[in-house]
């Protein structure tokens, strides 16, 4: 039954999100961009803090280096924003290696302080204009927009639709890990890293795999932020935006549902209740409040036990006997 | 010294001033159903942590199959061979008997790490044929009917068959169970006796550790008797029980519990 709904909800999703741009005005169209982008880093923090278990709580760091590399490369050098797109990637997820190797080893509340740590000292280094390029407190803005030749009519809905192709591409890395041995060792490490270890899983190795690949897909999530809005600034990676992010995955459940569920609750809703103005935060505080007494895997845990099915059938077949 | 032989000479272990492990040495060969057994708090489990580089000791040296492996890393003499299970038991709770199982291929798994991003026909093969073998296993261990079950809320005995697939899963050279039959029934534990049968078959050294002495009689072939972290008898099953210091130890260990 759960298995008929999923096979029926994903094409439902995808069609309902191509064609929503039809529906909105433009002042919707930024909330659904938004909506988009901010799925994709929920989902890269989803890796480190849902799969693996670390208490990542500087993801806007990746995805805020992303949203850089971009600007940096598109303003002072003049490449195209596409073209910037696979460094966005590398670079962040390179400096996930680099970040990531030195303090690893720190459990829990001890690792969430140093990424902490570590995602203020980057606000702070671009506000202070990093080696004269990232533009100070006012960052850099004036970038070009991502078009493609022919399309040029249909510029206006080009931020979505290259944020959806982001989001469409993220998704399929996902469902890719999870049927791996990568992503399986993960979930292992979260459950119980010495067993982990004494089944032959060097946890270092994978713990920092998981933090590389969470920053190569926040930083492609920044570029396409950076395309949004043709510019960047130092506020929008600061760690109050890390904590939202860690809050979606804690909230929503380590699962592709419930961190469309929790992205949507925490910047969409905000935005259909403007009228309450600053009411409706207080509500969401509730609300936090109460998911994680009532359900404190999530409102959408992540199930396992995905078997292929030959052998599953198999085993019911034997069950009946 | 290429046989699987796990050779412990003057191991000691320390934790601040209290010494674990005093100068323990002994021979395990291959094929051998090999027991330690000690009374309560005796050092037993840190000999096993020590060889399975959990704790690593500080003097001494642990060789197998002819190379010293007493600073190795876990991980590093998990892919020499060498596999354990828990005294309390360690599965991965949330996750399915089938996933808990293919931990244990992990290592044997020849996928890339950036398999985990793309898919190629190779890994998609390897793939199959580790779930293959994860099943033959589940089968072998009579775990098909709960393969898809979450492990954590199965009743104990099952839990501590699949601790044992899960080790078997990386095709070990050398099996640790630390106190395999704790928390099992009479019918659990013969049926276990079998399955530690079986698996000698396959040609896997086994080294235990337990305390239901009629189990241990029954499948060890040699005994290692330890107190206080020291050796104080070694033999086979029959020599162990008519060994008087052996008796001491465990009487004495009772007297002081009246």
């Amino acid at each position: 039954m759960m298995k008929k709904i999923q096979h029926i909800a994903y094409p439902l999703f995808f069609i309902v999100m191509a064609l929503l741009p039809a529906l909105l005005d433009s002042r919707w169209l930024v909330v659904a961009t938004t909506f988009v982008i901010f799925t994709i880093v929920a989902l890269s923090q989803d890796i480190v803090l849902g799969k693996a278990g670390m208490f990542n709580m500087g993801q806007a760091l990746f995805f805020g280096l992303g949203a850089y590399t971009t600007a940096v490369l598109n303003a002072k050098f003049g490449w195209p924003i596409l073209a910037t797109l696979p460094v966005a990637i590398l670079i962040p997820a390179f400096f996930g290696i680099l970040l990531a190797g030195p303090i690893i080893h720190l459990r829990g509340d001890y690792l969430l302080v140093a990424t902490i740590g570590f995602n203020i000292v980057f606000v702070q280094a671009v506000q202070n204009n990093l080696g004269g390029i990232t533009g100070g407190p006012n960052g850099i803005f004036g970038l070009d927009m991502l078009s493609f030749p022919g399309l040029a009519s249909f510029e206006h809905f080009m931020p979505y639709y290259a944020a959806l192709a982001a989001l469409f591409f993220t998704l399929f890395v996902i469902n890719n890990l999870e049927s791996s041995m990568m992503g399986r060792a993960l979930h292992y490490l979260r459950e119980d890293d010495l067993a982990a270890g004494s089944i032959g899983i060097n946890t270092r190795v994978h713990k920092i795999f998981a933090f590389a690949m969470g920053a190569g897909i926040a930083g492609m999530a920044g570029t396409m932020y950076a395309n949004q809005y043709s510019a960047v600034s130092p506020e929008a990676f600061d760690f109050i935006q890390s904590v939202l992010f860690f809050s979606i995955v804690i909230v929503g459940g380590s699962s592709v549902p419930g961190i469309l569920l929790g992205v949507f609750v925490m910047f969409v809703l905000p935005e259909i209740f403007r009228e309450f103005a600053t009411w409706r935060y207080f509500i969401f505080g509730f609300a936090m409040i109460f998911t994680m007494i009532l359900r404190p895997r999530g409102i959408w845990p992540a199930k396992f036990g995905r078997i292929p099915k030959a052998f599953t059938e198999k085993g019911r077949e034997n069950g009946q006997q | 010294m290429a046989s699987s032989d796990l050779i412990l000479t003057n191991v000691t272990k320390r934790f601040g001033g209290l010494v674990a492990v005093d100068d323990l040495s002994f021979h395990v060969q291959e094929g051998q159903i090999y027991g330690l057994i000690g009374p309560n708090g005796a050092g037993k489990t840190t000999v096993f942590n020590c060889i399975t580089g959990i704790h690593p000791c500080e003097e001494g040296s642990i060789i197998w199959q002819g190379e010293e492996i007493r600073l190795l890393p876990t991980h590093k003499i998990v892919q020499l061979g060498i596999v354990r299970t828990f005294q309390t038991i360690r599965l991965f709770g949330q996750m399915s008997v089938a996933e808990n199982v293919m931990s244990g291929r992990h290592i044997k798994s020849k996928q890339h790490w950036w398999n985990g991003i793309f898919h190629t026909p190779a890994s998609r093969r390897d793939e199959t044929e580790n779930w293959q073998a994860v099943f033959e296993l589940l089968e072998f261990f009579e775990l098909r009917d709960y393969a898809t079950h979450t492990v954590g809320s199965l009743p104990y005995g099952i839990q501590r068959r699949v601790e044992m697939a899960r080790a078997m899963a990386v095709n070990p050279k050398l099996l640790i169970l630390d106190e395999p039959a704790a928390g099992l029934n009479d019918n659990e534990t013969l049926a276990l006796i079998e399955t530690i049968y079986k698996i000698r078959e396959q040609g896997v050294t086994v080294l235990l550790i337990e305390h239901d002495m009629d189990l241990v009689m029954e499948v060890t072939e040699y005994l290692t008797v330890i107190n206080f972290g020291r050796k104080i008898a070694e033999g086979t099953p029959s020599e162990i029980q008519e060994n008087p210091a052996v008796i001491e130890a465990y009487l004495g260990s009772e007297d002081d519990d009246f």
